[in-house]
């Protein structure tokens, strides 16, 4: 199967709200696929969806070629999800968890004993088993979060951002595991808004803002999007608003936006473009404190699509 | 199967939920204990009252003339000194008034009958102005009470033959009859050996003394009978707690995420639903069974025929859990929750007259328990208590059963509405 996640036309609406507006991506089998977008794109919505959470408004979606709508059991057998914020029952162990969320997709006995075992090797807690959930530190529940996932070797597994509020080491042990479960031959369909994440660990990237899927393809075809344009971060002692509209009108600028005291340029050659920004910034009574220039990046391709930082 | 292993899934939980286990077993026991302890401190099993020392002081004796051979007040001296309440009456004579208060402050004796000089003969006579005297350990409040009743028990006995003998003797006058004078004697002494076989089956143990004594009641002795309905009060109030607190964990596990994650698995909603639901049943079953074996091992409760017994523990379960389904429905947050449960069932607990369960309240009070779920499991367990059959049970085990599946049904289209 060359697809292991199809989407068509996906429409997910709550009220007046549009959530989802119609997006189209696949995602081919035995590849890690990221979903990058900032926060409110429709990342989470998106999944839920294809997770069997919510129905959508219009549009279809398979995954290994069953239907979400009219096979939503099959869709679920092949699917394992590791949801954003860590879904486990404080009060029993590890192992009970891992039993308990076996047993739900079906396993018995002593296979499930078996694949218990198996991924308490795989997420490294095989010493600290017994131990109740409410007792490891938030690196370890990360761990059995995404352990629960993986009991019934799905074919496809959907993480949503699972690496958000952890600290880098287990950060780091989580993109690990990510790309040994894709080297065993599992699609891996992650969704994030860390430019790097999705830089590091994809095949193929989607990314998504105000619900719709803006940009899709390799790492490298999305970094072409932009060109070879860089990026600047100046760090003021004013607002940006009073700078920008100067700059913006600056040749060789293509995109200027500000945030926090801080404004992001794309340019077309930096050092040539550097002393234009200090020229024109001097007449306005700003200063510029700070200069942080950037090769192009999926955040550059972000800012090039929307006008906007993905950290917005 | 899926559904029985989420309903063990959560019953784990609740074993390891201290604030659950509080609520469910030894809040009730806690509650059911201080009662029992308060009223006497009998101990488990067989009532056994700490024995009640009783000082008589007769002086009542016969005129030549009089209709008696024996003096009431030697019958009555008699009664406290009779076999048949050995084993927990023990009495003593004293000679006069003073010597049984000093007795009675230096706590030789708790109680202390004072029978005054001539008292059978006034009492024949028709006067009252020298009754019997009671005097009292003002520390003890059971033993005066029997001793006092006791005496009472006699004296009406003894009025009773008087207003027999009266109503004969009336109706023979008017058929131009007189009664024999010669065997009035006889009469009286049949009369009085009657009474006091009749006063010896009453008090010949102190079970049978605390039914004759006290308020009456269908079956047992009241002492059980009172802890019977103390304990069923505890029993429900703290059953629909239970419901209540294990459905909750539907709310927790919302916000825990593990709802969600559940319904990304390969099982069906209602699968799910389903074995939520079975959980909260199996507690509140599990909690009832444990709480009927320790009140029956602690109290000495006696619950009726097991046929009855278990209906009851069945309607009651099927309420709680219909009343937990619908109580959670209309709450958000396990925040929410914990004012709304408590409040509540606490309201209609006492709406239910589960707090006054010894308490003989207003017909209109008792009639409001017929609109709540709770007071339909104290009539049930009220029946049981006092031994009624399964026929009896039907009824109020029906209603329970209409209760809870409405009650449940309107919960669970608002929990399918909210995770459709």
């Amino acid at each position: 199967m060359k697809y292991a996640i199809e989407v068509q036309s996906l429409y997910k609406s709550f009220g007046d709200l549009q959530a989802v507006q119609g997006a189209t991506f696949s995602v081919e089998t035995g590849e890690v696929f990221s979903l990058l977008g900032p926060n409110g794109a429709g990342k989470s919505t998106t999944i839920s969806i294809l997770s069997g959470l919510l129905e959508p408004t219009q549009g279809e979606a398979s995954i290994m070629g069953h239907s979400i709508r009219s096979e939503p059991e099959e869709t679920k057998a092949c699917l394992g999800v590791v949801p954003q914020d860590i879904a486990l029952y404080p009060d029993l162990s590890a192992r009970e968890n891992l039993i308990f969320w076996g047993k739900m997709y079906g396993l018995r006995g002593s296979a499930l004993k078996q694949r218990v075992d198996e991924v308490l090797e795989i997420i490294g807690l095989t010493d600290r088993q017994k131990d109740w959930i409410n007792k490891y530190s938030g690196g370890m529940k990360r761990r059995v979060n995404i352990g629960a996932a993986l009991l019934h070797k799905p074919a496809v597994i959907i993480m949503d951002e699972p690496t958000v509020g952890i600290d880098p080491q287990s950060r780091r042990h989580i993109l690990d595991n990510v790309q040994s479960l894709n080297r065993q031959g599992m699609t891996v369909l992650y969704t994030t808004h860390y430019m790097e994440e999705a830089a590091e660990l994809s095949q193929h990237i989607a990314i998504m803002d105000q619900g719709k899927i803006i940009a899709y393809g390799t790492h490298d075809d999305l970094i072409r999007l932009v060109g070879e344009q860089t990026r600047i971060d100046l760090t003021l002692n004013v607002e940006g608003g009073r700078v920008i509209d100067a700059w913006k009108r600056l040749e060789g600028v293509s995109k200027a936006v500000s945030e926090d005291g801080k404004v992001s340029v794309l340019v077309e050659d930096s050092n040539r473009v550097l002393p234009r920004l200090f020229e024109a910034a001097n007449p306005l009574g700003v200063r510029i404190l700070g200069v942080d220039i950037k090769e192009p990046n999926l955040e550059a391709v972000f800012m090039h699509l929307t006008g906007r930082a993905l950290r917005d | 199967m899926k559904i029985l292993d989420i309903a063990f899934k959560d019953l784990l939980r609740s074993t390891r939920n201290f604030f659950l286990i509080g609520m469910t077993l030894v809040a009730p026991l806690f509650i059911t204990g201080l009662i029992y302890f308060a009223f006497g401190g009998l101990q488990s099993g067989n009532v056994s009252m700490t024995a009640i020392k009783v000082g008589v002081v007769n002086a009542d004796t016969l005129t030549a003339d009089a209709p008696l051979e024996v003096p009431i007040g030697k019958n009555i001296r008699d009664m406290f000194f009779d076999d048949s309440v050995k084993s927990w009456i023990t009495a003593s004579d004293y000679p006069d008034e003073a010597s049984a208060r000093t007795a009675l402050e230096s706590q030789e004796i708790g109680v202390a009958v004072i029978i005054p000089q001539a008292f059978t003969e006034k009492l024949l006579a028709g006067q009252t102005d020298t009754p019997i005297l009671l005097l009292q350990d003002p520390t003890l409040t059971i033993a005066p009470g029997v001793v006092r009743d006791m005496v009472t028990s006699l004296l009406d006995g003894v009025a009773g033959g008087g207003i027999a003998f009266r109503v004969i003797s009336e109706r023979l006058q008017a058929n131009g009859l007189t009664l024999d004078s010669a065997s009035l004697p006889g009469l009286l002494e049949r009369y009085s050996t009657w009474y006091a076989g009749f006063q010896r089956a009453f008090f010949y143990t102190p079970q049978n003394a605390a039914l004759v004594l006290t308020s009456p009641v269908e079956s047992g002795n009241s002492f059980q009978a009172m802890m019977g309905l103390v304990m069923a009060g505890q029993l429900i109030f703290f059953s629909f707690f239970t419901g209540a607190f294990s459905m909750m964990t539907f709310l927790q596990e919302d916000e825990e995420g593990t709802l969600a994650r559940l319904f990304t698995t390969p099982t069906r909603r209602t699968l799910i639903l389903t074995g939520k639901f079975l959980a909260v049943f199996l507690a509140v079953v599990i909690q009832g069974l444990v709480l009927l074996i320790i009140g029956h091992l602690l109290f000495g409760v006696h619950w009726g025929k097991p046929g009855s017994f278990i209906l009851s523990l069945l309607g009651q379960a099927i309420a709680a859990v219909g009343l937990s389904v619908l109580l959670i429905s209309l709450v958000k947050t396990s925040k929410q929750a914990g004012p709304v449960l408590g409040g509540g069932l606490t309201f209609l607990g006492m709406l239910s007259g589960l707090f006054t369960t010894n308490v003989k309240m207003p017909a209109a009070f008792n009639a409001i328990g017929n609109f709540t779920p709770q007071g339909w499991v104290l009539k049930a367990w009220k029946l049981t208590l006092s031994g009624a059959p399964l026929s009896q049970l039907l009824l109020p085990f029906l209603v329970l059963l209409a209760m809870g599946v409405v009650m449940f049904l309107i919960g669970a289209v608002l929990f399918r509405r909210r995770y459709a």
